[in-house]
């Protein structure tokens, strides 16, 4: 995936259409919009960074998972087995990007409480809790239900500025190896040695 | 919890709130710090008794491994019924590597020990002694898995690369050498309870231990000192606010300082009487400066931020 920095406003629409697609419960954020505060008085700017599960090629989450849950695919989505998962959560201290969530029980997001508030939170309860379940790690997962259907992941269909492009990084003729060549496509916090995927686009 | 979450969307150092007290779960979450603790003060006197020849505190040490340790961590995980899968990934998971560690001392360490508990149940062991071929090699094997589990929870926090105070090598050594100075307190308050070792060689032992663990606290301070943005944070939460209190205040000056003194006086002026009840004080102080040191180092822990 790449993020177009230039043209993400911060509107937090992916981060609701992630939680609208994967019925995520409260305080847990599977797509995120970071704030970002830079520059000097009076030349100061703030930028929104949108953050997910970066899917690395080399991830730090897999190689310290003592039980095996967490997997890398053939296609290079890093997937949590929650039925392996045994919710010690080394992954989640380990992961550089804070892109992992333990849930210890599903919440109501009015309540507060785990008994569903409304029949679309019984809804949403049941849903999370086949797709995911408690006491357990859960992360992004690029919509890989989505995407196995030919469909693109909800946050990249819900970015109303059209800042996230979804593709194959390996085919150097995909849109988002000709974009990331072209606009100088940079990652977070190369420097670790997660190989990840997902490329950031610069402002300028 | 909404300050929380608002910090963790700002890009800035993000404290870790998945191991230790105050977490997510603020108590559950505290167990995993009480199986480190309990882990390192039991293997630690599994090998301090066993080198010592003082087979009951060994005994000890091991029922602090594999009740308390194993217990807490149950506790802590999300689903502790599925507890055998973490053993499944040595190759390259660290809690796997420990916890098979664990395992084998508890597996080995009894049977190091089946010549001196056996009589207590009524059984006549011929089989091995504490000091033939075969309860030396048992007693080998216990030591090095002893030691392993003393050190991996240093190398889990060593493994976890965006948090610059945790990723040092200096973690497992502290570990190492605070676990055993562990096990000696937890020898020298049996032996104030029941006898059993020379309060001189405790001593000894204590005085070299306590000088090892104030210069590598010193070594990780300066580390720290001189390491990235967030390690410098790090390092700013661990000498102000609350974690200080723990670290400075507790691990610090009541764990090492105090006991420090406690050994010097009793070595140059001896107290007669007063000396156990002193050396006592002194390895319970240890003990909760042993306490405090693992937990300002969980609580200290911050992810460096994204960008």
């Amino acid at each position: 995936m790449v993020i177009d920095l230039k043209r993400c406003t911060g509107c937090f629409g992916c981060v609701i259409a992630c939680k609208a697609e994967h019925h995520t419960p409260p305080k847990v954020f599977w797509a995120k919009v970071l704030r970002s505060e830079g520059g000097k008085y009076p030349n100061t700017n703030r930028q929104p960074i949108p953050v997910i599960c970066m899917h690395c090629k080399e991830p730090e989450c897999e190689k310290v998972c003592p039980t095996g849950a967490t997997s890398k695919r053939e296609d290079g989505i890093v997937v949590v087995d929650h039925n392996k998962c045994v919710g010690c959560r080394y992954c989640v201290v380990a992961c550089p990007y804070g892109a992992r969530y333990f849930v210890a029980k599903w919440q109501d997001y009015f309540t507060g409480k785990d008994i569903p508030s409304s029949k679309y939170a019984e809804y949403s309860r049941r849903k999370w809790l086949e797709e995911s379940d408690k006491g357990v790690v859960t992360k992004c997962t690029f919509c890989v239900e989505r995407v196995q259907k030919g469909l693109l992941p909800a946050c990249v269909l819900a970015c109303p500025a059209e800042a996230r492009t979804f593709g194959d990084l390996d085919d150097p003729n995909s849109e988002v190896s000709k974009l990331i060549k072209k606009r100088h496509g940079f990652r977070l916090k190369e420097e670790i040695g997660t190989d990840p995927c997902v490329y950031y686009l610069p402002t300028r | 919890m909404a300050e929380v979450q608002q910090k963790e969307m700002m890009c800035a150092p993000r404290a870790q709130l998945e191991w230790g007290f105050g977490g997510r779960r603020k108590i559950r979450d505290g167990a995993l710090l009480v199986a480190l603790f309990i882990g390192g003060i039991g293997a630690g006197q599994f090998v301090v008794s066993s080198w010592l020849l003082y087979p009951f505190g060994a005994v000890v040490g091991l029922i602090f491994v594999a009740v308390g340790k194993s217990a807490a961590h149950l506790v802590y995980l999300g689903r502790p019924a599925r507890f055998l899968r973490l053993f499944m990934k040595p190759k390259t998971s660290w809690i796997s590597r420990g916890l098979i560690a664990m395992m084998v001392l508890v597996v080995f360490g009894a049977a190091y020990l089946a010549p001196y508990l056996a009589p207590m149940v009524g059984i006549n062991w011929t089989l091995w002694t504490l000091t033939d071929a075969v309860g030396r090699s048992l007693f080998g094997v216990a030591m090095v898995a002893a030691f392993i589990v003393m050190i991996y929870d240093g190398f889990v926090l060593n493994s976890c690369k965006s948090i610059s105070s945790w990723h040092t090598m200096l973690l497992p050594v502290m570990f190492f050498f605070y676990s055993v100075a562990g096990g000696v307190a937890m020898s020298t308050l049996m032996t104030t309870l029941f006898g059993g070792l020379s309060t001189e060689l405790i001593i000894t032992l204590d005085t070299f231990l306590l000088s090892a663990m104030l210069a590598l606290v010193a070594f990780y301070i300066m580390n720290l000192y001189s390491s990235d943005l967030t390690g410098r944070e790090s390092l700013r939460r661990l000498m102000m606010g609350r974690t200080a209190v723990f670290f400075i205040g507790l691990a610090l000056i009541v764990g090492l300082l105090v006991p420090i003194v406690l050994t010097l006086m009793h070595q140059f002026e001896g107290f007669g009487a007063l000396a156990t009840s002193l050396l006592a004080i002194s390895a319970l102080l240890e003990l909760a400066g042993d306490l405090s040191v693992r937990h300002s180092i969980l609580k200290a822990g911050l992810h460096a931020p994204v960008m």
